[in-house]
């Protein structure tokens, strides 16, 4: 049945809607993807990082703790120029090179940005859909 | 060259006086003085103005204040950027003092990062020390230093040492025998009349035949329209460190000798003044 105007407002108060986005850079200086992202309430009002803390699964909480190739910091945005939080990408050639490597191992086919994005993406919220494992791969290496 | 290491003395101590002023909104208990400070083009905002912030701490209720923040004539300061690059590109060719209006509310959220801690500046300061090495050395040269050569450049900024700084820092500013310079030259050009930011690409500083490119080609590459002229006029001004270098300077020299601490040559673009 339908719930009435103060029923759903009563629903909605408990329930905070946070804005996310991302955007995937590609840095010229490390020569790999970066994931720049940012969230806000609806109000327009932004979260700080310990907030986006808190709203990333606990599972990845603990792993972000302990690999320093998760840092986030706060960054300028290369193109935008406004604050948004970075997943930095020093790391980013160790970790993929070791997925690259088994896969060719395997002789899997590989599309770099869905490897680094289905990696790198859940522990800052963002999940991809399944259906991205069925895309045409890379046509090189 | 002793020339030469002149220059980078001529650069350290560079030096921009200040004149900081409360915001009028901000609420006081007495009337705020201006304070007056000689900032290092060197450094960054929130590194160098623990004085200004006492200082008007001084004339205000606790619960009024937050962090603090820097605006020139309604545009917020990236304390981000040196404060060299901050006065080139939006004041270098107004009257001296550099007038800064100070806020303890109301933080930009959109324009500025935040910088809650002196760790911040740090991180970021070994960051962009890291990205430059990236491109002039694949980043071997920074990795093979250890932690405390790495706090020493840090170190050597906030206490203002330049010896001990240059210590570290002629190793990053080392290359190959056989080559002639560094892999990539750490830059940015920044024109404050742009949504952009600043524009940075990968630009070798020795042509195929071996011939050093020059500032001219660089600017040639990135912003072209920088040194075109419009009817036959020179509209825009290329400052580094409050002087234009001669377009023909070799780019593998200034990146040496012109570097701010960080290792990256922050290059402005700004409108020539008509007078």
């Amino acid at each position: 049945e339908p719930l009435d105007d103060s029923q759903a407002s009563a629903v909605c108060a408990t329930e905070e809607v946070i804005r996310y986005e991302y955007h995937v850079l590609y840095s010229n200086s490390y020569q790999v993807p970066v994931l720049y992202f940012r969230a806000c309430f609806l109000d327009g009002r932004p979260l700080t990082l310990d907030e986006i803390w808190k709203s990333v699964h606990a599972c990845y909480q603990a792993r972000l703790l302990e690999r320093p190739w998760d840092t986030i910091t706060q960054q300028e945005h290369p193109l935008l120029g406004q604050p948004f939080f970075v997943l930095h990408p020093c790391q980013t050639n160790e970790f993929m090179s070791s997925i690259l490597t088994s896969s060719q191992k395997h002789n899997r086919l590989t599309n770099y940005i869905i490897l680094w994005l289905s990696t790198v993406g859940p522990v800052v919220g963002l999940n991809l859909d399944l259906s991205y494992a069925n895309l045409a791969p890379e046509q090189n290496t | 060259m002793t020339d030469d290491k002149d220059v980078l003395r001529d650069v350290w101590f560079g030096r921009i006086p200040t004149c900081f002023t409360l915001y009028q909104d901000e609420i006081t208990e007495r009337e705020a003085e201006p304070y007056y400070l000689l900032l290092p083009r060197i450094s960054y905002l929130t590194l160098v103005t623990d004085k200004v912030k006492k200082h008007f701490q001084k004339v205000m209720r606790q619960e009024e204040v937050s962090e603090i923040w820097f605006e020139y004539e309604g545009t917020p300061l990236k304390w981000h950027y040196p404060i060299g690059l901050l006065f080139d590109l939006h004041a270098s060719n107004t009257a001296l003092p550099w007038s800064i209006t100070v806020h303890f509310k109301n933080f930009p959220e959109k324009d500025l990062l935040h910088c809650h801690s002196k760790d911040v500046i740090e991180s970021h300061f070994m960051a962009c020390i890291k990205e430059a090495d990236a491109l002039k050395h694949k980043s071997q040269v920074i990795n093979e230093m250890q932690k405390k050569d790495h706090k020493q450049l840090w170190m050597g900024l906030q206490n203002d040492k330049f010896e001990q700084f240059w210590a570290i820092n002629r190793k990053l500013m080392e290359y190959p025998p056989e080559e002639n310079g560094f892999r990539y030259i750490p830059f940015r050009v920044y024109q404050a009349t742009t949504e952009r930011p600043f524009i940075q690409k990968l630009f070798r500083p020795i042509a195929s035949g071996g011939q050093l490119h020059t500032l001219g080609d660089l600017l040639k590459d990135v912003c072209p329209s920088a040194i075109t002229p419009e009817d036959g006029e020179q509209k825009t001004q290329v400052m580094i460190h409050g002087i234009e270098p001669m377009l023909e300077t070799p780019i593998q020299w200034l990146s040496e000798h012109m570097s701010y601490p960080d290792n990256f040559l922050h290059i402005s673009i700004i409108p020539r003044p008509t007078d």
